[in-house]
């Protein structure tokens, strides 16, 4: 590894390892070894973990999780292998009680079409209008079984993310009473096939409800903490 | 010169690969590559972070803040499970986020503008990795590359050009010039102790830098004192906090220090260009990598295969903010076809077009102006901000320089029209240290 002292290229080089004393020049060649393997780790790494799961990842799942995980991690795959085809839509709905004591339920609320909305002819639409319901449904989904059981403390904390964000939209006072419980289900929609393909499909939505939930105090907002 | 004639002659095998390996050497140890590239990518990370956070300035609470419907109490469940990195953690209180909202704003703006960029890159970073920490589900791929690559300029010499140290130390090397009067500004390398301070960006870092470095030296102290931070991101700090310290002090000694002293400069300088040019080459292949998987994964895909795939985001409601557009494009099957076929073609070609580099310079092209539309179409101009932001690591120097000069002469322009603006200082553009044209055409291959 030690460099060849002669070799300077002309002018270029003045500062180069070429002028050194041998125990600095000694002392460079350690540390180019030593970047040269840690930049081959790094990507060996951040390589397979995107890469589809093969022998040397199945091998070493657990060196590359715990080198990758959290912070090298990458998550999104630009429309990969297919783009989403479907508009995944969340719905609310919500039981008061009113001053006399009776009490009703309201109709489904579309958040998602609200978030549409305030997306809709805004050049640079917020991550609380594009990313929060989107991604916390997802979140809620991928943790939670067939039946709507929670899988495991992500599918406790999708649940309590969920009602949190439907009663920061609600607010705790809705159709003149006070809401007691929240129920929330999705509204899966396929994309039509495009109408100059010759592709057809019927576009039928189809509805997961959820249990109905008890709102308490931390689902409010101010109860986060 | 033996090695002119040892090059014409015949030369061994072992005799040309150490050539090669010493050339390999001193190329990714005399300097930091790629000045303009990475001024570029600083620039525009710096950016796409300090325009998102103003933007998201009236929903910041919603997002990160303590009573996000991602609750305080929620983000410190899940971060117990994964040890992801956020300051957010160590109070639940609202100034506490307020301040760092702000001071992760500030690090950007300093970023952008490269303003003690080493220490400020570091802040980014804090910045950055606390925020999107604290609220993960808010994210999407936008947040995740500059997560990246908030990370990678940590390690690297960014600010060389077009920023305010480059001028700093411009400043300071003319001050050491002009009563000798034998070097001129502009002048490319100037020699001796003139040169070091060219050399390092950090050099010249004056009051200024001392009084950051102090500042972060009693908060790091603060933290690791209160347990705030893991032992692996308290030595990781410390050890950033200590380099630091060590260059200014090693570069004061050797202003007027012995032989011995300058090559331990010399050793450290060499060292800072190793680590840069090593993360410069991460950077690339990460770029590389984002595009050649995404690109493999969508080969496997049937929407991809039958050309239709760039129709669906178009018909999502959470990605159309111009429906009529996004029709219009939708309607045309053919150009449905060809923008789908020619998007898997690039991404998975792209890493090989870097052999080439008139073909790089088509493709890259391509990219960008793909962005360009995803950010009106889809909506997602942050997204499209960082993703052309780390594109730009492999836009030539030629046109970055031309890019530069331009944007100057705008600015010289802009400045001449305010009140008492003036005429502008004549400020030569920056020039790199030993750049050479070579330089403009490097890609992954060019290293060893």
């Amino acid at each position: 590894m030690e460099p060849a002292a002669h070799q300077a290229p002309g002018g270029e080089g003045t500062r180069g390892i070429a002028a050194l004393s041998l125990p600095a020049r000694i002392f460079v060649a350690i540390a180019v070894a030593v970047v040269t393997v840690g930049i081959a780790f790094h990507v060996a790494m951040v390589f397979l973990q995107t890469a589809p799961d093969n022998t040397i990842s199945k091998r070493h799942g657990e060196l590359v999780d715990s080198y990758v995980y959290p912070e090298f991690e990458r998550n999104w795959k630009l429309f990969a292998p297919n783009p989403l085809q479907q508009n995944v839509a969340v719905h609310a709905r919500a039981t008061v009680t009113k001053r006399d004591g009776s009490t009703e339920n309201t109709g489904w609320v579309n958040l998602s079409a609200m978030d549409g909305e305030a997306i809709h002819g805004n050049p640079a639409p917020s991550h609380t209008q594009q990313n929060e319901l989107r991604r916390a449904w997802e979140f809620y989904a991928d943790n939670h079984d067939e039946k709507g059981k929670p899988i495991g403390l992500r599918g406790r904390l999708s649940e309590q993310y969920i009602k949190r964000i439907v009663m920061r939209r609600f607010g705790p006072e809705l159709n003149g009473g006070s809401v007691e419980r929240i129920q929330v289900r999705s509204a899966v929609t396929p994309v039509a096939p495009p109408e100059w393909s010759e592709e057809r499909a019927q576009v039928k939505t189809t509805y997961s409800t959820q249990p109905w939930w008890q709102v308490t105090s931390a689902d409010l907002p101010g109860g986060g903490k | 010169m033996t090695d002119e004639g040892r090059y014409r002659g015949a030369e061994g095998p072992r005799a040309r690969l150490e050539r090669w390996i010493s050339r390999g050497l001193t190329r990714i140890t005399a300097q930091a590559l790629g000045p303009y590239q990475t001024a570029i990518v600083r620039i525009g990370f710096g950016a796409a972070w300090f325009f998102f956070l103003l933007r998201e300035w009236p929903h910041r609470q919603e997002l990160y803040g303590p009573d996000s419907p991602w609750a305080w109490g929620l983000a410190r469940q899940l971060i117990e499970t994964n040890d992801a990195f956020t300051v957010l953690m160590w109070s639940s209180s609202d100034s506490w986020f307020q301040l760092v909202y702000v001071v992760a704003m500030a690090a950007a703006a300093a970023v952008l503008l490269g303003w003690h960029t080493r220490a400020a890159t570091v802040l980014f970073m804090v910045g950055v990795l606390s925020l999107q920490n604290r609220s993960v589900f808010m994210g999407d791929g936008g947040d995740n590359i500059i997560h990246l690559m908030a990370i990678y300029l940590v390690f690297t010499r960014c600010a060389q050009v077009w920023s305010l140290d480059a001028r700093r130390a411009r400043r300071a090397r003319e001050r050491h010039a002009s009563p000798e009067g034998q070097w001129a500004p502009g002048e490319p390398s100037a020699p001796g102790e003139l040169q070091q301070i060219a050399g390092g960006q950090e050099t010249a870092a004056g009051v200024g830098g001392v009084v950051l470095w102090s500042a972060f030296g009693a908060v790091l102290l603060g933290s690791t004192v209160a347990g705030g931070l893991s032992i692996g991101w308290a030595v990781f700090f410390w050890a950033l906090w200590a380099v630091h310290g060590l260059w200014w002090a090693v570069n004061r000694a050797a202003v007027r220090g012995g032989a011995a002293v300058r090559e331990i400069r010399d050793v450290c300088d060499i060292l800072a260009n190793l680590v840069h040019n090593g993360v410069l080459l991460v950077v690339m292949i990460e770029v590389c990598l984002v595009y050649s998987t995404a690109g493999w994964y969508k080969i496997q895909g049937t929407r991809w295969q039958d050309g239709t795939a760039v129709y669906y985001p178009m018909n999502l409601d959470y990605f159309t903010p111009w429906p009529e557009l996004s029709h219009l494009l939708a309607g045309n099957g053919v150009m449905i076809f060809l923008v789908t076929y020619g998007t898997v073609a690039t991404q998975v070609a792209f890493p090989f077009t870097l052999l080439n580099r008139r073909a790089k310079n088509v493709l890259l092209t391509f990219m960008i102006m793909e962005h360009l539309s995803i950010a009106v179409l889809l909506g997602l101009p942050f997204f499209s901000l960082a993703m052309i932001a780390a594109d730009a690591v492999f836009l030539p120097t030629a046109f970055l320089v031309w890019l530069g000069r331009h944007t100057g002469a705008l600015g010289g322009r802009a400045r001449g029209l305010l009140p008492g603006g003036g005429p502008r200082a004549p400020q030569p553009v920056p020039e790199p240290v030993a750049e050479t044209p070579k330089v403009s055409a490097y890609g992954p291959g060019g290293q060893p």
